[in-house]
Protein backbone atom coordinates (compact mmCIF):
# COMPACT_ATOMS: atom_id res chain seq x y z
CA UNK A 1 0.00 0.00 0.00
CA UNK A 2 1.33 3.49 -0.92
CA UNK A 3 2.20 5.10 2.49
CA UNK A 4 1.19 8.69 0.33
CA UNK A 5 -2.04 7.53 -0.58
CA UNK A 6 -3.01 5.84 2.43
CA UNK A 7 -2.10 9.47 4.50
CA UNK A 8 -4.28 11.32 1.67
CA UNK A 9 -7.30 8.94 2.32
CA UNK A 10 -7.40 9.57 5.83
CA UNK A 11 -7.22 13.23 5.77
CA UNK A 12 -10.08 12.92 3.38
CA UNK A 13 -12.10 10.60 5.06
CA UNK A 14 -11.16 11.41 8.81
CA UNK A 15 -12.56 15.39 9.52
CA UNK A 16 -14.23 16.63 11.91
CA UNK A 17 -16.24 13.91 14.33
CA UNK A 18 -14.56 11.51 12.51
CA UNK A 19 -11.60 11.71 13.28
CA UNK A 20 -12.41 12.64 17.06
CA UNK A 21 -14.38 9.15 17.77
CA UNK A 22 -10.97 7.06 15.49
CA UNK A 23 -8.62 8.92 18.53
CA UNK A 24 -10.68 7.67 20.71
CA UNK A 25 -11.01 4.34 19.63
CA UNK A 26 -7.55 4.12 18.69
CA UNK A 27 -6.95 5.59 22.64
CA UNK A 28 -9.22 2.70 24.01
CA UNK A 29 -7.53 -0.11 21.86
CA UNK A 30 -4.35 0.98 23.24
CA UNK A 31 -6.04 1.22 26.74
CA UNK A 32 -6.63 -2.22 26.69
CA UNK A 33 -3.46 -4.15 25.16
CA UNK A 34 -1.75 -6.15 27.04
CA UNK A 35 1.15 -4.97 28.64
CA UNK A 36 3.63 -7.05 26.58
CA UNK A 37 2.18 -4.88 23.92
CA UNK A 38 3.12 -2.06 25.66
CA UNK A 39 6.25 -2.14 27.11
CA UNK A 40 8.12 -2.03 23.95
CA UNK A 41 7.68 1.05 22.39
CA UNK A 42 5.51 3.13 25.83
CA UNK A 43 8.17 3.93 28.55
CA UNK A 44 10.69 4.50 24.93
CA UNK A 45 7.81 7.50 24.13
CA UNK A 46 7.41 8.18 27.89
CA UNK A 47 11.07 8.79 28.20
CA UNK A 48 11.24 11.20 25.42
CA UNK A 49 8.70 13.27 26.60
CA UNK A 50 9.85 13.44 29.90
CA UNK A 51 13.22 15.07 28.52
CA UNK A 52 11.93 18.90 28.95
CA UNK A 53 9.78 17.94 31.52
CA UNK A 54 12.51 17.12 33.55
CA UNK A 55 14.28 20.30 34.40
CA UNK A 56 11.08 22.04 35.24
CA UNK A 57 10.20 19.88 37.42
CA UNK A 58 14.17 20.04 38.84
CA UNK A 59 13.51 23.21 39.10
CA UNK A 60 10.26 22.72 41.07
CA UNK A 61 11.66 20.55 43.59
CA UNK A 62 14.15 23.07 44.52
CA UNK A 63 11.41 25.90 44.73
CA UNK A 64 9.29 23.43 47.14
CA UNK A 65 12.37 22.48 48.95
CA UNK A 66 12.84 26.58 49.29
CA UNK A 67 9.61 26.85 50.67
CA UNK A 68 8.93 23.59 52.45
CA UNK A 69 12.31 22.31 53.47
CA UNK A 70 12.59 18.75 53.77
CA UNK A 71 13.60 17.30 57.30
CA UNK A 72 16.67 15.88 55.76
CA UNK A 73 17.98 19.47 55.06
CA UNK A 74 17.42 19.92 58.84
CA UNK A 75 20.87 22.23 59.92
CA UNK A 76 21.50 21.03 63.46
CA UNK A 77 24.31 23.97 63.34
CA UNK A 78 22.01 26.49 62.07
CA UNK A 79 21.81 29.51 64.96
CA UNK A 80 18.02 28.94 65.56
CA UNK A 81 18.48 25.22 65.98
CA UNK A 82 21.51 26.17 68.83
CA UNK A 83 19.11 28.63 70.55
CA UNK A 84 16.54 25.88 70.60
CA UNK A 85 18.24 23.26 71.79
CA UNK A 86 20.09 25.99 74.46
CA UNK A 87 16.34 26.99 75.44
CA UNK A 88 14.72 23.51 75.75
CA UNK A 89 17.98 22.66 78.21
CA UNK A 90 17.28 25.71 79.98
CA UNK A 91 13.99 24.80 80.63
CA UNK A 92 14.88 21.39 81.15
CA UNK A 93 16.76 22.05 84.06
CA UNK A 94 14.50 24.66 84.97
CA UNK A 95 11.83 21.42 85.28
CA UNK A 96 14.04 19.32 87.06
CA UNK A 97 14.66 22.17 89.63
CA UNK A 98 10.92 22.84 90.06
CA UNK A 99 10.94 18.73 90.69
CA UNK A 100 13.35 18.52 92.94
CA UNK A 101 12.11 21.70 95.03
CA UNK A 102 8.64 19.90 95.02
CA UNK A 103 9.95 16.29 96.27
CA UNK A 104 11.46 18.73 99.30
CA UNK A 105 8.61 20.59 99.80
CA UNK A 106 6.44 17.23 99.89
CA UNK A 107 9.78 16.17 102.07
CA UNK A 108 8.85 18.57 104.65
CA UNK A 109 5.43 18.54 105.10
CA UNK A 110 5.48 15.13 105.40
CA UNK A 111 8.31 15.52 108.54
CA UNK A 112 6.20 18.44 109.65
CA UNK A 113 3.02 16.32 110.06
CA UNK A 114 5.12 13.22 111.43
CA UNK A 115 6.49 15.71 114.10
CA UNK A 116 2.92 17.41 114.38
CA UNK A 117 1.26 14.10 115.17
CA UNK A 118 3.10 13.41 118.12
CA UNK A 119 3.09 16.65 119.87
CA UNK A 120 0.59 17.00 122.94
CA UNK A 121 1.07 20.74 123.73
CA UNK A 122 0.10 22.68 121.05
CA UNK A 123 1.81 25.83 121.89
CA UNK A 124 4.70 24.24 120.78
CA UNK A 125 5.96 25.73 117.03
CA UNK A 126 7.82 24.27 114.46
CA UNK A 127 10.50 25.46 112.05
CA UNK A 128 11.50 24.09 108.87
CA UNK A 129 15.24 25.14 108.45
CA UNK A 130 18.22 24.25 106.11
CA UNK A 131 21.42 23.05 107.21
CA UNK A 132 23.82 25.75 105.50
CA UNK A 133 27.33 24.87 107.13
CA UNK A 134 28.77 22.38 109.23
CA UNK A 135 32.39 22.38 111.11
CA UNK A 136 35.02 21.61 108.64
CA UNK A 137 37.62 21.09 110.95
CA UNK A 138 36.32 18.76 112.96
CA UNK A 139 33.95 15.77 112.05
CA UNK A 140 30.88 15.77 113.98
CA UNK A 141 31.01 19.65 114.86
CA UNK A 142 28.53 21.91 115.26
CA UNK A 143 26.15 22.70 112.11
CA UNK A 144 25.06 25.57 111.32
CA UNK A 145 20.96 25.98 110.25
CA UNK A 146 19.51 28.91 108.87
CA UNK A 147 16.69 29.83 111.46
CA UNK A 148 17.53 31.83 114.28
CA UNK A 149 16.09 34.19 117.25
CA UNK A 150 13.85 36.16 114.68
CA UNK A 151 11.88 32.52 114.27
CA UNK A 152 11.53 31.98 117.85
CA UNK A 153 14.44 29.39 118.28
CA UNK A 154 15.69 29.38 121.77
CA UNK A 155 18.99 27.33 123.22
CA UNK A 156 18.53 23.92 123.98
CA UNK A 157 15.63 23.33 121.17
CA UNK A 158 15.96 19.93 119.74
CA UNK A 159 16.61 19.52 116.49
CA UNK A 160 14.25 17.04 114.69
CA UNK A 161 15.48 15.05 111.12
CA UNK A 162 13.15 12.28 108.87
CA UNK A 163 9.61 13.16 111.08
CA UNK A 164 11.16 11.16 114.01
CA UNK A 165 14.75 11.25 114.42
CA UNK A 166 16.81 13.05 117.02
CA UNK A 167 19.46 15.23 115.29
CA UNK A 168 20.92 17.71 117.82
CA UNK A 169 20.32 20.58 119.99
CA UNK A 170 20.49 24.04 119.50
CA UNK A 171 23.85 25.07 121.25
CA UNK A 172 24.17 28.07 122.19
CA UNK A 173 22.09 31.49 122.29
CA UNK A 174 20.90 31.65 118.52
CA UNK A 175 21.64 34.59 116.28
CA UNK A 176 18.70 36.65 114.70
CA UNK A 177 18.63 34.32 111.92
CA UNK A 178 21.30 31.76 112.36
CA UNK A 179 21.55 28.83 114.88
CA UNK A 180 24.41 26.57 115.73
CA UNK A 181 23.78 23.06 116.48
CA UNK A 182 25.10 20.56 118.54
CA UNK A 183 24.78 17.26 116.79
CA UNK A 184 22.85 14.26 118.92
CA UNK A 185 26.31 11.89 118.45
CA UNK A 186 27.88 15.39 120.86
CA UNK A 187 25.11 15.05 123.58
CA UNK A 188 24.76 13.13 126.46
CA UNK A 189 21.57 11.20 126.13
CA UNK A 190 18.76 9.34 128.33
CA UNK A 191 17.46 6.64 126.59
CA UNK A 192 15.28 3.44 126.67
CA UNK A 193 16.38 0.56 123.88
CA UNK A 194 13.27 -0.99 122.20
CA UNK A 195 12.68 -3.93 120.16
CA UNK A 196 13.35 -2.87 116.40
CA UNK A 197 9.95 -4.90 115.76
CA UNK A 198 8.51 -1.98 117.82
CA UNK A 199 7.37 -1.69 121.00
CA UNK A 200 4.49 -3.76 122.76
CA UNK A 201 1.17 -1.52 123.39
CA UNK A 202 0.54 -2.27 126.45
CA UNK A 203 4.26 -2.63 128.45
CA UNK A 204 5.49 0.83 129.88
CA UNK A 205 7.88 2.26 128.76
CA UNK A 206 9.70 1.32 132.21
CA UNK A 207 9.77 -2.18 131.43
CA UNK A 208 12.37 -1.85 128.31
CA UNK A 209 16.03 -1.36 129.35
CA UNK A 210 17.26 2.54 129.79
CA UNK A 211 20.83 3.50 129.72
CA UNK A 212 22.66 7.35 129.42
CA UNK A 213 24.83 7.38 125.51
CA UNK A 214 27.61 8.71 126.16
CA UNK A 215 29.50 10.46 123.13
CA UNK A 216 32.48 8.39 122.16
CA UNK A 217 34.85 8.35 119.49
CA UNK A 218 33.73 7.07 116.24
CA UNK A 219 30.66 9.41 115.92
CA UNK A 220 29.00 6.66 118.21
CA UNK A 221 27.53 6.10 121.92
CA UNK A 222 28.38 4.18 124.64
CA UNK A 223 25.95 3.10 127.39
CA UNK A 224 26.34 1.01 130.55
CA UNK A 225 23.32 -1.45 131.31
CA UNK A 226 23.57 -2.22 134.81
CA UNK A 227 22.23 -5.82 135.92
CA UNK A 228 18.64 -6.73 134.38
CA UNK A 229 16.91 -9.34 133.47
CA UNK A 230 15.80 -7.35 130.53
CA UNK A 231 16.91 -8.56 127.10
CA UNK A 232 18.33 -6.22 125.19
CA UNK A 233 19.83 -7.08 121.42
CA UNK A 234 21.61 -6.03 118.51
CA UNK A 235 19.37 -3.56 115.88
CA UNK A 236 17.25 -2.75 118.88
CA UNK A 237 16.25 1.18 118.48
CA UNK A 238 17.42 3.58 121.11
CA UNK A 239 14.73 6.27 121.60
CA UNK A 240 14.50 9.28 123.79
CA UNK A 241 13.55 9.35 127.48
CA UNK A 242 15.75 12.40 128.41
CA UNK A 243 13.84 15.26 130.89
CA UNK A 244 15.74 17.87 129.89
CA UNK A 245 14.70 18.03 126.01
CA UNK A 246 10.91 18.62 126.75
CA UNK A 247 8.31 16.26 125.84
CA UNK A 248 8.65 16.90 122.29
CA UNK A 249 12.05 15.09 122.06
CA UNK A 250 9.89 12.05 124.14
CA UNK A 251 10.52 8.96 122.27
CA UNK A 252 12.64 10.55 118.97
CA UNK A 253 14.64 7.48 117.53
CA UNK A 254 18.05 8.11 118.33
CA UNK A 255 20.42 5.05 116.84
CA UNK A 256 20.73 1.35 116.58
CA UNK A 257 22.29 -0.67 119.08
CA UNK A 258 25.41 -2.32 117.15
CA UNK A 259 27.23 -3.81 119.62
CA UNK A 260 26.36 -5.62 123.09
CA UNK A 261 30.25 -5.85 125.04
CA UNK A 262 30.78 -6.68 128.84
CA UNK A 263 32.06 -4.04 130.96
CA UNK A 264 35.61 -4.75 131.66
CA UNK A 265 35.11 -2.68 134.98
CA UNK A 266 32.27 -4.39 136.36
CA UNK A 267 31.13 -8.11 135.29
CA UNK A 268 27.60 -7.79 136.27
CA UNK A 269 27.35 -4.55 133.35
CA UNK A 270 26.77 -4.92 129.68
CA UNK A 271 28.42 -1.82 127.81
CA UNK A 272 25.95 -0.72 124.26
CA UNK A 273 27.31 0.28 121.20
CA UNK A 274 24.76 2.64 119.44
CA UNK A 275 25.23 4.24 116.13
CA UNK A 276 23.47 7.38 115.50
CA UNK A 277 20.68 7.01 112.33
CA UNK A 278 21.12 9.95 111.39
CA UNK A 279 23.04 12.89 111.33
CA UNK A 280 22.99 16.41 110.47
CA UNK A 281 25.90 16.93 107.80
CA UNK A 282 23.32 14.27 105.30
CA UNK A 283 20.53 16.13 106.21
CA UNK A 284 19.20 19.24 103.75
CA UNK A 285 16.64 20.18 105.58
CA UNK A 286 15.80 19.44 109.27
CA UNK A 287 12.93 20.80 111.75
CA UNK A 288 13.78 22.71 115.24
CA UNK A 289 10.89 22.48 117.93
CA UNK A 290 10.23 25.36 119.40
CA UNK A 291 8.82 25.06 122.73
CA UNK A 292 6.91 27.57 124.96
CA UNK A 293 8.96 29.93 127.74
CA UNK A 294 7.57 28.11 130.15
CA UNK A 295 8.31 24.25 128.78
CA UNK A 296 12.25 25.27 127.92
CA UNK A 297 14.44 22.90 129.75
CA UNK B 1 -5.06 28.94 19.14
CA UNK B 2 -1.32 28.61 19.20
CA UNK B 3 -0.53 24.98 20.36
CA UNK B 4 2.64 25.13 20.64
CA UNK B 5 1.85 27.16 23.62
CA UNK B 6 -0.44 25.10 24.76
CA UNK B 7 1.90 21.84 24.65
CA UNK B 8 4.36 24.29 26.48
CA UNK B 9 1.84 25.23 29.02
CA UNK B 10 0.56 21.38 29.38
CA UNK B 11 4.19 20.53 30.45
CA UNK B 12 4.81 23.06 32.38
CA UNK B 13 1.98 22.52 34.36
CA UNK B 14 2.39 19.01 34.44
CA UNK B 15 5.73 19.27 35.68
CA UNK B 16 4.56 21.57 38.62
CA UNK B 17 2.28 18.67 39.60
CA UNK B 18 5.24 16.46 39.75
CA UNK B 19 7.01 19.25 42.14
CA UNK B 20 6.09 22.23 43.21
CA UNK B 21 2.49 20.85 43.43
CA UNK B 22 2.73 18.71 45.99
CA UNK B 23 3.07 21.30 48.82
CA UNK B 24 -0.75 21.77 48.08
CA UNK B 25 -1.46 18.45 48.96
CA UNK B 26 -4.02 17.56 51.56
CA UNK B 27 -3.83 14.48 52.82
CA UNK B 28 -3.94 12.03 49.78
CA UNK B 29 -5.45 14.79 47.67
CA UNK B 30 -3.36 17.05 45.62
CA UNK B 31 -4.87 19.80 42.97
CA UNK B 32 -3.39 19.46 39.63
CA UNK B 33 -2.36 22.47 37.42
CA UNK B 34 -2.83 20.21 34.01
CA UNK B 35 -6.60 20.46 34.62
CA UNK B 36 -7.16 23.88 35.27
CA UNK B 37 -4.69 24.37 32.02
CA UNK B 38 -6.90 22.06 29.87
CA UNK B 39 -10.04 23.54 30.94
CA UNK B 40 -8.77 27.08 30.27
CA UNK B 41 -7.72 26.07 26.67
CA UNK B 42 -11.07 24.31 26.44
CA UNK B 43 -13.65 27.01 27.65
CA UNK B 44 -11.37 29.29 25.16
CA UNK B 45 -10.37 27.83 22.06
CA UNK B 46 -12.39 26.92 19.22
CA UNK B 47 -14.87 24.22 19.79
CA UNK B 48 -13.08 22.08 16.61
CA UNK B 49 -9.93 22.36 18.73
CA UNK B 50 -11.68 21.17 21.73
CA UNK B 51 -11.36 16.92 22.10
CA UNK B 52 -7.94 18.14 19.96
CA UNK B 53 -6.80 19.33 22.68
CA UNK B 54 -8.29 16.85 25.52
CA UNK B 55 -6.57 13.91 23.33
CA UNK B 56 -3.23 15.28 23.62
CA UNK B 57 -3.09 16.92 27.31
CA UNK B 58 -4.40 13.33 28.17
CA UNK B 59 -1.35 11.51 25.80
CA UNK B 60 0.97 13.70 27.74
CA UNK B 61 -0.18 12.55 31.22
CA UNK B 62 -0.44 9.24 30.65
CA UNK B 63 3.32 9.02 28.97
CA UNK B 64 3.92 11.50 32.01
CA UNK B 65 2.53 8.58 35.23
CA UNK B 66 3.88 5.81 34.20
CA UNK B 67 2.42 3.02 36.49
CA UNK B 68 4.78 0.65 39.07
CA UNK B 69 4.17 -3.14 38.24
CA UNK B 70 3.90 -5.36 41.35
CA UNK B 71 7.23 -7.07 39.49
CA UNK B 72 9.11 -3.66 39.97
CA UNK B 73 9.17 -2.48 36.29
CA UNK B 74 7.38 0.20 34.87
CA UNK B 75 4.58 0.40 32.22
CA UNK B 76 3.17 3.31 30.59
CA UNK B 77 -0.46 2.58 29.70
CA UNK B 78 -1.65 5.43 27.22
CA UNK B 79 -5.08 5.48 27.07
CA UNK B 80 -6.73 6.19 30.67
CA UNK B 81 -6.27 9.85 30.80
CA UNK B 82 -6.91 10.44 27.14
CA UNK B 83 -10.39 9.06 27.10
CA UNK B 84 -11.00 10.41 30.58
CA UNK B 85 -9.81 13.90 29.64
CA UNK B 86 -12.00 13.59 26.15
CA UNK B 87 -15.17 12.33 28.35
CA UNK B 88 -14.20 16.12 30.80
CA UNK B 89 -13.97 18.22 27.50
CA UNK B 90 -17.59 16.55 26.09
CA UNK B 91 -19.02 17.67 29.27
CA UNK B 92 -16.93 20.92 29.17
CA UNK B 93 -17.57 22.49 25.94
CA UNK B 94 -21.43 22.17 26.26
CA UNK B 95 -20.90 24.53 29.27
CA UNK B 96 -19.49 27.23 27.51
CA UNK B 97 -22.92 28.49 26.31
CA UNK B 98 -23.72 28.66 30.24
CA UNK B 99 -20.80 30.04 32.30
CA UNK B 100 -19.02 33.43 31.84
CA UNK B 101 -16.04 31.30 30.86
CA UNK B 102 -13.97 34.36 31.67
CA UNK B 103 -14.76 34.37 35.31
CA UNK B 104 -12.19 31.90 37.75
CA UNK B 105 -15.34 30.87 39.80
CA UNK B 106 -17.46 29.64 36.75
CA UNK B 107 -14.24 28.12 35.45
CA UNK B 108 -13.26 26.30 38.65
CA UNK B 109 -16.78 24.88 38.26
CA UNK B 110 -15.91 23.56 34.95
CA UNK B 111 -12.54 22.45 36.60
CA UNK B 112 -14.29 20.30 39.25
CA UNK B 113 -16.81 18.70 36.36
CA UNK B 114 -13.82 18.18 34.01
CA UNK B 115 -11.72 16.48 36.75
CA UNK B 116 -14.86 14.04 38.44
CA UNK B 117 -15.51 12.73 34.83
CA UNK B 118 -11.78 12.36 33.53
CA UNK B 119 -10.80 10.48 37.00
CA UNK B 120 -14.32 8.21 36.53
CA UNK B 121 -13.06 7.81 33.06
CA UNK B 122 -9.53 6.70 34.39
CA UNK B 123 -10.73 4.49 36.94
CA UNK B 124 -12.94 3.07 34.70
CA UNK B 125 -10.57 2.23 31.96
CA UNK B 126 -8.63 0.59 34.43
CA UNK B 127 -10.98 -1.87 36.06
CA UNK B 128 -11.99 -2.52 31.90
CA UNK B 129 -8.44 -3.45 32.02
CA UNK B 130 -8.00 -5.50 35.14
CA UNK B 131 -11.07 -7.71 34.04
CA UNK B 132 -10.34 -7.65 30.32
CA UNK B 133 -6.47 -8.62 30.94
CA UNK B 134 -6.63 -10.51 34.29
CA UNK B 135 -3.54 -10.14 35.61
CA UNK B 136 -3.04 -6.12 35.21
CA UNK B 137 -2.86 -4.15 37.94
CA UNK B 138 -3.56 -0.59 38.48
CA UNK B 139 -1.75 2.09 39.12
CA UNK B 140 -3.12 2.54 42.53
CA UNK B 141 -2.28 -0.55 43.53
CA UNK B 142 -2.40 -2.19 46.41
CA UNK B 143 -5.20 0.34 47.18
CA UNK B 144 -8.51 -0.61 46.39
CA UNK B 145 -10.72 0.75 43.52
CA UNK B 146 -13.31 2.57 45.71
CA UNK B 147 -10.20 4.15 47.66
CA UNK B 148 -9.19 5.47 44.10
CA UNK B 149 -12.75 6.60 43.49
CA UNK B 150 -12.32 8.69 46.81
CA UNK B 151 -9.25 10.15 46.19
CA UNK B 152 -9.57 10.99 42.68
CA UNK B 153 -13.22 12.76 43.92
CA UNK B 154 -11.07 14.62 46.87
CA UNK B 155 -8.43 15.71 44.47
CA UNK B 156 -11.08 17.28 41.48
CA UNK B 157 -12.55 19.34 44.52
CA UNK B 158 -9.07 20.68 45.32
CA UNK B 159 -8.35 20.84 41.44
CA UNK B 160 -11.60 23.00 41.52
CA UNK B 161 -10.01 25.48 44.36
CA UNK B 162 -6.94 25.92 42.90
CA UNK B 163 -8.43 26.64 39.15
CA UNK B 164 -9.93 30.13 40.86
CA UNK B 165 -5.83 31.60 40.75
CA UNK B 166 -4.76 29.39 38.34
CA UNK B 167 -7.64 29.97 35.52
CA UNK B 168 -7.28 34.07 36.63
CA UNK B 169 -3.14 34.20 36.51
CA UNK B 170 -4.10 32.10 32.93
CA UNK B 171 -6.34 35.17 31.91
CA UNK B 172 -3.49 37.42 32.20
CA UNK B 173 -1.97 35.39 29.56
CA UNK B 174 -4.74 35.11 26.99
CA UNK B 175 -2.90 37.46 24.17
CA UNK B 176 -0.04 34.95 24.26
CA UNK B 177 -2.06 31.52 23.79
CA UNK B 178 -3.58 33.53 20.46
CA UNK B 179 -7.58 32.29 20.43
CA UNK B 180 -9.33 33.33 18.16
CA UNK B 181 -11.53 36.78 18.86
CA UNK B 182 -13.39 36.93 15.23
CA UNK B 183 -16.88 37.60 15.43
CA UNK B 184 -19.41 36.41 13.00
CA UNK B 185 -20.39 39.53 11.47
CA UNK B 186 -23.76 40.10 9.47
CA UNK B 187 -23.45 41.65 6.26
CA UNK B 188 -26.91 42.96 6.53
CA UNK B 189 -26.96 44.39 10.14
CA UNK B 190 -23.66 46.55 9.48
CA UNK B 191 -24.69 47.86 6.02
CA UNK B 192 -27.49 49.57 8.04
CA UNK B 193 -25.21 51.04 10.22
CA UNK B 194 -24.85 54.84 9.55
Amino acid sequence: MDPTRLYRFLRERLTGPRRDWTIAALALVLALLPARFLEAWTNDLSRIVSVPVVPIMHGGMALRDWIRPPREAFDPRAPEVIELEMSAERYRTLFEQSRLKTESLEREVGELKGIRGRITDPRVQLATASVVGVDPTRSGGLVRVNVGSRHGVHRDAPVIARGDVFAGVVAQEPGEFVSMVRPAARCSLAVRLYPADGATPDRAPAAYAGTVLKPADGGIWLGDLFASDIDVRVGDIARLADERLGDVSRGLRVGIVRRILPSEENPLVRRVEVEPIATLVGEPTVVVAILPPEGRP
Amino acid sequence: MRWSVFILATLVALAFDASLGTILRIGESQPRLVLCVVVFALLSAPRVHAMRIAFLAGLLTDLLAPVIRPDGTQLVVIGPWTLGFALGALAVVPLRSLLYHRNPISSAFATGVFAVLSAVVFVSVWVLRMLVLGDETPSWWPGTNAGEVVRQAKSALASGALAVPAIWVLERTRGVWGFSTAKRVIPAVSREMP
